[in-house]
């Protein structure tokens, strides 16, 4: 699943068009939008870094996410120098706390890179001083919710899973911005966007599986094993360790226990013979 | 997961974070020339970056990243008790890098660092101040490569020629530069001293090929050490740690005939011999990131806050190769790892 966050709908509309997203009608707090099928889940989160925050921690808590999901921030943003283009940010600074977050630089892309600082206050307004151009040649990405979203999305993800996608709208003024402007701006980079989140969904597909140790057949098994055997909870996490080495190095432990069934050791009468049993178990196999 | 590394990771070093006070500094400088199209990013410090909270060492392997930093605070630590001392009373050993470009599945590295990229401290005059100061004391043993393999790094870094002009101006100290690389044109390049005891650590092929993933075969690496000793290098051989595969006993025979093939036994200072044992912590957090490597999920047993084999299994082992090894080196070169004492020379 993708966890997209955008602060706007109109950041949002691209997503909703081209991935049919149906409505949530049931989310009460943000606006939610979701397909099932594909794996995307889109949450409006408003402007700023408490409504960011919040909306990360109301949509994590209630689905969830695992460790094959991603989340995804794409929003606009101001640049110090550029007036357009799109970025991938490998930095983002809290400019209350001057805290740094780094998210993993591990998959391909085709974007540019660069640090992003968030701020309480868009950036060009009157009361926001503009100390992170005090160095005139710094480049530097400026927005309102990228530092919000990785420290309340760290309690859910990784900072593997964390990805944050910025479009530089000019000086960042979301209102001299018509909700129009922003949709055609978003247009600009869909194609690169889509593209991306394409590629996230095949990682997601490929990783799944990849965390699981034992598959519900396996599980089945040691279930039935562990109560023929009279298993305590210390015998139980025992066993359940032999299994997933034996699934990993795919040794043939059922034709032992049905070897032991056989000869009529199976299932057990009580917890001492099941305690016998177990070890003679182990025995066979190293 | 082949595929996704083909299709989709980064390629290795993409990145290179440097810590802003090291950024003008000689050692930076070479490093970041050999990656003239990395993406640098400027940190304060490289705990910002090494330290973050739920990173995934199991994916990072796949497009590790290069993190320079000046190191501070303790440089020297005393040799931990699972490490083996080899009879020298001042054992140390030092980390002037963290992490491998190599990635074998059992390394207790992906148990005690928080990431799997790579930290490089560039300030190694101050790692061979306090060396100085501690030798004015009393002699040293010292272990470079334990949290590393520098000399698979060396033609990044070049830290092991860096190693080697000091340890020819030092009285007293004795190096141990552990390694599973092969790569002779290095080692080529330093005469050789009896300071510097180059020491191959060797398993199985068949455990290379599972395990030990990015390093050389065992051929390449005995090839090397034999290319070493040829010229007069102290070479140490490192059974250690032994792994446990099914039908081990015939694949530790066949790389034992390999070894006496290719190495005259005479001809090193030591070897050493020792199942797989790691500290609880480790193996937790290894366990958390990896649930794919059978070689983390043995069921092991625990004794004093550390993991090994079952002992009939571990003495077994143990004993397997130690026996083997008799047949061809005096016992007194033979160094077995064990739980009763930090080391026992059988």
């Amino acid at each position: 699943m993708i966890y997209l966050f955008t602060a706007l709908y109109c950041e949002a509309h691209i997503f909703i068009k081209q991935f049919n997203l149906a409505k949530n009608q049931n989310a009460t707090w943000f606006q939610e939008f979701y397909n099932e099928t594909i794996g995307i889940r889109l949450t409006v989160t408003g402007v700023g870094e408490i409504a960011a925050a919040t909306a990360i921690g109301s949509v994590c808590s209630i689905y969830k996410p695992t460790q094959e999901d991603f989340l995804l921030n794409v929003g606009i943003c101001a640049h110090t120098t550029k007036k357009d283009g799109i970025f991938l940010c490998n930095q983002i600074i809290e400019k209350t706390t001057g805290k740094t977050f780094y998210p993993d630089m591990l998959y391909c892309h085709n974007f540019s890179e660069g640090t992003i600082v968030t701020g309480m206050l868009p950036w060009n307004t009157p009361n926001n001083n503009r100390s992170i151009a005090e160095k005139p040649s710094a480049e530097i990405l400026y927005d309102m919710e990228a530092a919000a979203i990785y420290q309340a999305g760290i309690h859910f993800f990784g900072p593997h899973q964390m990805i944050f996608l910025k479009i530089v709208s000019d000086n960042g003024i979301v209102d001299k911005f018509s909700k129009e402007q922003i949709i055609l701006l978003m247009e600009n980079y869909q194609n690169s966007i889509i593209k991306y989140i394409e590629q996230l969904f095949s990682i997601t597909q490929r990783r799944k599986g990849h965390t699981k140790l034992l598959c519900q057949k396996e599980e089945e098994f040691l279930e039935t094993f562990c109560t023929d055997l009279h298993c305590s909870k210390a015998m139980r996490d025992s066993m359940r360790q032999y299994m997933q080495y034996f699934v990993l190095t795919k040794t043939d432990y059922i034709s032992i226990v049905q070897d032991m069934c056989q000869k009529n050791m199976l299932p057990c009468k009580n917890k001492k013979e099941g305690k016998l049993r177990f070890e003679e178990f182990k025995r066979k196999l190293f | 997961m082949k595929n996704l590394k083909e299709n989709y990771f980064n390629p290795f070093f993409s990145h290179i974070y440097i810590e802003e006070s090291i950024l003008n500094h000689t050692r930076t400088q070479q490093i970041l020339a050999k990656f003239p199209s990395a993406t640098v990013v400027k940190i304060v410090h490289y705990k910002d970056v090494f330290c973050r909270n739920k990173q995934n060492s199991h994916l990072q392997h796949n497009t590790q990243k290069l993190i320079l930093a000046a190191k501070q605070g303790t440089l020297l630590y005393k040799g931990a008790p699972v490490c083996q001392s080899f009879g020298n009373q001042y054992f140390y050993y030092t980390s002037c890098i963290m992490n491998c470009i190599f990635d074998c599945s059992y390394c207790y590295l992906k148990g005690m660092y928080p990431s799997a990229n790579i930290v490089v401290f560039v300030n190694l005059e101050d790692f061979f101040a306090e060396i100085e100061q501690v030798l004015a004391n009393h002699p040293l043993y010292l272990c470079i490569s334990y949290d590393t393999d520098l000399l698979a790094m060396e033609s990044i870094t070049g830290y092991v020629k860096e190693w080697y002009s000091f340890a020819t101006k030092q009285k007293h100290l004795k190096i141990e530069l552990r390694t599973k690389c092969a790569n002779k044109s290095l080692i080529q390049k330093f005469d050789p001293i009896p300071k510097i005891i180059y020491a191959f650590t060797l398993s199985p092929q068949v455990i290379i090929e599972t395990y030990e993933h990015y390093t050389p075969s065992l051929s390449e690496r005995l090839s090397c050490a034999a290319e070493l000793i040829r010229t007069g290098c102290p070479v140490r051989l490192c059974f250690d740690p032994m792994i446990y595969v099914p039908d081990w006993k015939q694949h530790y025979a066949e790389m034992l005939e390999q070894v006496f093939c290719m190495i005259d036994l005479q001809k090193v200072v030591d070897v050493s011999v020792g199942t797989f044992r790691i500290s609880q912590d480790y193996l937790k957090n290894m366990r958390r990131q990896n649930s794919e490597s059978a070689v983390i999920w043995f069921p092991f047993q625990k004794d004093g806050g550390y993991y090994h084999y079952p002992t009939d299994l571990m003495k077994q082992m143990e004993c397997f190769l130690t026996q083997k090894l008799e047949q061809k080196i005096s016992k007194e070169k033979i160094f077995r790892w064990s739980t009763e004492t930090e080391t026992q020379q059988l």
